[in-house]
C-alpha cells in the first residue's frame, strides 16, 4: 500500500512539474544596424537562358540596393546547389550566410519560362519561401524583382517595392534647343522608355492610384496645361487648361478627382479640386498667399499644401469640407515646402532649408511631431515615397548635374541613381 | 542502259533490296523512339503557398507537446498499469490467503462441529439408550451402536488431549528456544563488552601517543570547515552577485551585437526567447516564445541567438545554465 502511495506521488510529480527554464533574464535592447547576410546562388539554366537572363544577379543586385542586405560573392561560393534538398547547410553557415536563395530558370516551350526558387534560413534551416513564376523572355525582369520582394518581405518583414516603376522628368540638351522628356522605368532605373517628349518644359508626374495613368504640367501650348496619359496605349486627355496657372496635379486616393493649383484672374494661386468625370472644380483655399503643392491623405479628407502665407512657405493641412480652415504643420526653419505623405500617413516628407541648402526631411504625424533631416547634399528636392514607405526618391545634383538619389525612410541608407545622359528631375515613385 | 542493267540486275536487286532493308529498319526504329514518349517534365514540388515559420513553429511546437504529453501519458499508462498489477496480484495474494485462512477456519470450524455434533449426538443417543435401555432391554444392537459410538467420541476426545499435549510440548521447546536464545545474546553481549573493554583499554593505552595525531585532525577539521563555509559564500556570491551580473552583460553584449533589427522592431516590442546551450556555449536551439512583434522580429531574434553562438563562458562555472531565457526589448 505504502508502494503504490509513493508510485501516484511520483507519477503526479512528473506530470505537474513546469519544464524549468533557468531565470537568467537578459534584456536585449539595442540591435546593430547592419546588413544581413545572404547568399544567393546562380539559377541552374540550359545555356541559351543563361545567356540571356541571370536572376539570381538582378535579385542580388535588388537586395543589396536596399543595403539591407549583402550578398555573398560567387567566387566565395563552395557549392552550386539548385533546390533545397542539395543545400549544406553547415558549410553555409560557416560562410556566415543566414539566408540562402537557390533556384532554376526552366524553360517551358517557345518564349516561355519558370523561374523556380526557395529561400531557407540557414541558421535553423527552416524553408521560408517555395515559389514559381512564369515568364516571357522580356518578363524575366519583371518576375526577377519580384522574387526580390518576395525574400525582401519574408525577411524584413516589409513588402519590396523592387518590382514597381519611377516616373521623372528628363532634359536633354541646352538652351535654346532644349528637349524635356516625361520618362518611365523600372524602379532599379532599368527599361527606361518615354512617354511623352516636348519642347517646352514638362512638370509634375503624378501616378493615379492604378498605376495605370500619370497626370503631368505641359507648357506645349506656352500656358501651362494639365494633360492626364494612359500608359499602355499613350492616349491622353487635356483635364484643366484654365486661364492662369494650371499647375501641380494629385491624384486623390480613389482616382476620381484631381488636387491642383489653379489662379484667379489677378494671379493668386489657390488649391482646387477637380472632378475628372464633370470637370467641376471646387475651390478648396481661399488666401492672398500662394497656396500650392497639394497633396491628399490616405483617406481623401484632408489636403497638406504649401502655403506662404506667413511669409516664407510653410506646410498646412486643411480638410476638404468646404470652409474649413488651414492648420500650419511646420514650424522649424523659414522653408518647408513640397509635402508628400508616406503610404500609411504615419510621416510627412518635405523640402527644408537649413544652413542654405535643400534638404529631405520627415515629419511624424503620430507622435510628437518630431522633424528628422534626411540628406545632406544642397540641392535635394521633390521627395517621393516608394509605396511600401521604406524609401524615398527625391532629385539632387551631382557636379552640377541633376540626378535622382533614394534615401531609406530613416534616413540610414542613401543611394544615388545616376542617369547616362542630360539631367533628370521630378521623380515619382509608382504605387505597388 | 538495258545492258547495263543485265549486267548488273543482280547486284542493283542486291542493292535495292538493302536499301529497302535499311530505310524499313530506320522507320521501325523512329515509329518506336516515337512511341516511347519522354516523361513529362516533373515540376518541382512547390507549393504555391508561403510556409509561415511561425505556423510551421507552431505546429511543430504542438507535434512535440502532443508527442510528449502521449509519452507521459503512456508512462502514466504503464505505471498506474504496473502499479495496479501490482494491486492486482497483491489482491490476488491477498485474497489467497484469505481464502486458504477461510478454508483452514472452515475445516477447523468443520472439525469443531463434527466433534461438537459428535457429542452431542453422542449424548442425545446415550439418553436415548437410557431411555430404550429401561423401556426396553431387547434393543442391545443399538445399545451396542450407542456404546461403539461413545467409544468413538471417546477417541475423539482423547485424540484432541494428545493434541493439546503437543501443542503444550511445542510451546515448552519454543520457550526453551527463547530461553536458548537469550542465553546466547547474554553471552554474545558479555563478549561483546569484554572486546570493547579490551579496545577502551588498548584506546586509552594509545591515548598519549596519539594526542599530537588528533591534534592535527582537529586542525584539518577546522580547515575543512573553514572552506566549506567560503565554499557556501562563494556559491552564493555567485549566484547574487557581480559574477552573475557580468555573465549576463557578456550574454547580452554578444546577442545584441549578432542582432540585425527589421524596421518593425521598434520601441514597445518585447520578445521572450527560449535558448539552449551545451557547455562550451554552443546554441542548441532558440525559439522565441512571447512576442508581440511581427514574423520578421521574431526572425530576427531567433537568428541572432544562432549568430552569438557560442555564447561566452561564464566567469565562473557554476553559473553555466543550459537554459536561458532572453528578453528583447529594442529601446528607440
Amino acid at each position: 500500500m505504502n508502494r503504490q502511495l509513493a508510485l501516484m506521488a511520483l507519477i503526479g510529480l512528473v506530470m505537474f512539474c513546469p519544464r524549468t527554464w533557468a531565470e537568467l533574464v537578459v534584456e536585449v535592447t539595442k540591435g546593430q544596424d547592419d546588413a544581413i547576410p545572404i547568399a544567393i546562388v546562380p539559377f541552374s539554366s540550359p545555356e541559351e537562358a543563361a545567356a540571356s537572363f541571370d536572376v539570381a544577379q538582378l535579385v542580388s543586385d535588388d537586395l543589396a540596393r536596399s543595403a539591407r542586405f549583402k550578398s555573398m560573392a560567387r567566387k566565395d561560393m563552395i557549392d552550386q546547389p539548385h533546390t533545397g534538398a542539395k543545400i549544406g547547410f553547415d558549410d553555409w553557415r560557416r560562410l556566415s550566410n543566414d539566408y540562402i536563395l537557390v533556384g532554376q530558370l526552366q524553360p517551358q516551350g517557345a518564349d516561355r519560362y519558370n523561374i523556380v526558387f526557395e529561400l531557407y534560413n540557414v541558421l535553423n534551416r527552416q524553408r521560408l519561401l517555395g515559389y514559381q513564376i512564369s515568364a516571357n523572355k522580356a518578363g524575366l525582369r519583371l518576375a526577377s524583382h519580384q522574387v526580390a520582394d518576395m525574400v525582401f518581405e519574408k525577411i524584413i518583414g516589409v513588402r519590396g517595392a523592387f518590382a514597381t516603376r519611377i516616373a521623372y522628368i528628363s532634359v536633354l540638351g541646352h538652351l535654346p534647343s532644349k528637349t524635356y522628356q516625361l520618362m518611365v522605368a523600372d524602379a532599379d532605373g532599368a527599361n527606361p522608355r518615354v512617354v511623352m517628349q516636348s519642347n517646352e518644359p514638362l512638370m509634375s508626374p503624378a501616378w493615379s492610384p492604378d498605376g495605370q495613368n500619370l497626370a503631368y504640367v505641359s507648357f506645349e501650348g506656352r500656358l501651362p496645361t494639365v494633360y492626364v496619359q494612359l500608359l499602355k496605349t499613350g492616349e491622353r486627355h487635356r483635364v484643366s487648361a484654365r486661364a492662369g496657372v494650371n499647375q501641380a496635379p494629385a491624384w486623390s486616393p480613389d482616382g476620381r478627382k484631381l488636387a491642383l493649383t489653379l489662379s484667379t484672374r489677378e494671379g493668386n494661386l489657390d488649391i482646387y479640386t477637380l472632378d475628372l468625370a464633370t470637370q467641376a472644380a471646387t475651390r478648396i483655399t481661399d488666401d492672398p498667399g500662394i497656396d500650392t503643392e497639394p497633396q491628399w491623405s490616405k483617406d481623401g479628407q484632408s489636403l497638406y499644401f504649401t502655403s506662404d502665407r506667413a511669409g516664407g512657405p510653410q506646410i498646412y493641412r486643411v480638410g476638404v469640407q468646404p470652409g474649413d480652415k488651414p492648420r500650419r504643420l511646420t514650424f522649424q526653419g523659414s522653408y518647408n515646402a513640397r509635402p508628400r505623405l508616406s503610404p500609411d500617413d504615419s510621416q510627412l516628407a518635405f523640402v527644408t532649408q537649413e544652413d542654405g541648402a535643400y534638404r529631405i526631411a520627415t515629419m511624424d504625424l503620430r507622435g510628437r511631431g518630431d522633424v528628422l533631416v534626411l540628406t545632406r547634399g544642397h540641392f535635394d528636392v521633390s521627395p517621393s515615397y516608394a509605396p511600401n514607405g521604406a524609401e524615398i526618391i527625391y532629385a539632387s545634383r551631382d557636379r552640377g548635374r541633376g540626378v535622382l538619389a533614394l534615401v531609406s525612410a530613416d534616413g540610414r541608407v542613401q543611394e544615388r541613381l545616376v542617369s547616362s545622359e542630360g539631367e533628370v528631375q521630378e521623380p515619382a515613385w509608382s504605387p505597388f | 542502259m538495258q545492258a547495263f542493267l543485265r549486267e548488273y540486275s543482280r547486284p542493283l536487286a542486291l542493292s535495292v533490296l538493302l536499301h529497302g532493308v535499311l530505310l524499313g529498319s530506320m522507320l521501325l526504329v523512329t515509329f518506336i523512339s516515337s512511341q516511347q514518349h519522354l516523361p513529362p517534365v516533373q515540376p518541382l514540388p512547390i507549393d504555391a503557398v508561403v510556409v509561415d515559420s511561425k505556423v510551421l513553429h507552431a505546429a511543430q511546437r504542438a507535434q512535440t507537446e502532443r508527442a510528449e504529453q502521449e509519452a507521459a501519458r503512456a508512462r502514466a499508462d504503464a505505471e498506474a498499469k504496473s502499479a495496479a498489477a501490482q494491486a492486482d496480484a497483491d489482491a490476488r495474494a491477498a485474497e489467497e490467503a484469505k481464502t486458504a485462512a477461510a478454508k483452514q477456519a472452515e475445516a477447523e470450524a468443520n472439525a469443531a462441529n463434527q466433534a461438537k455434533a459428535a457429542e452431542a449426538e453422542d449424548a442425545a443417543k446415550a439418553a436415548a439408550a437410557e431411555q430404550q435401555k429401561a423401556a426396553q432391554a431387547q434393543r442391545r444392537s443399538e445399545a451396542d451402536k450407542a456404546a461403539a459410538a461413545t467409544q468413538a467420541a471417546l477417541d475423539a476426545r482423547r485424540a484432541a488431549e494428545a493434541r493439546k499435549a503437543l501443542e503444550a510440548s511445542q510451546a515448552a521447546a519454543s520457550r526453551a528456544a527463547e530461553a536458548k536464545q537469550a542465553a546466547e545474546a547474554k553471552q554474545a553481549a558479555e563478549a561483546k563488552q569484554a572486546a570493547e573493554a579490551k579496545q577502551a583499554a588498548d584506546a586509552k593505552q594509545a591515548a598519549d601517543a596519539k594526542r599530537a595525531a588528533e591534534e592535527h585532525a582537529k586542525q584539518d577539521r577546522e580547515a575543512e570547515l573553514r572552506r566549506q563555509l567560503a565554499d557556501e559564500e562563494h556559491t552564493s556570491a555567485v549566484e547574487s552577485g557581480p559574477l552573475r551580473d557580468r555573465y549576463i552583460s557578456l550574454l547580452r553584449n554578444k546577442i545584441q551585437n549578432a542582432w540585425i533589427k527589421p524596421p518593425s522592431a521598434t520601441a514597445g516590442v518585447d520578445c521572450l526567447v527560449q535558448v539552449t546551450q551545451v557547455p562550451g556555449g554552443e546554441v542548441t536551439g532558440a525559439r522565441v516564445t512571447q512576442c508581440n512583434g511581427d514574423a520578421a522580429v521574431r526572425q530576427s531574434i531567433e537568428n541572432a541567438v544562432y549568430r552569438a553562438s557560442p555564447l561566452p563562458d561564464p566567469p565562473d562555472p557554476a553559473l553555466f545554465e543550459r537554459n536561458l531565457s532572453l528578453r528583447f526589448r529594442p529601446n528607440e
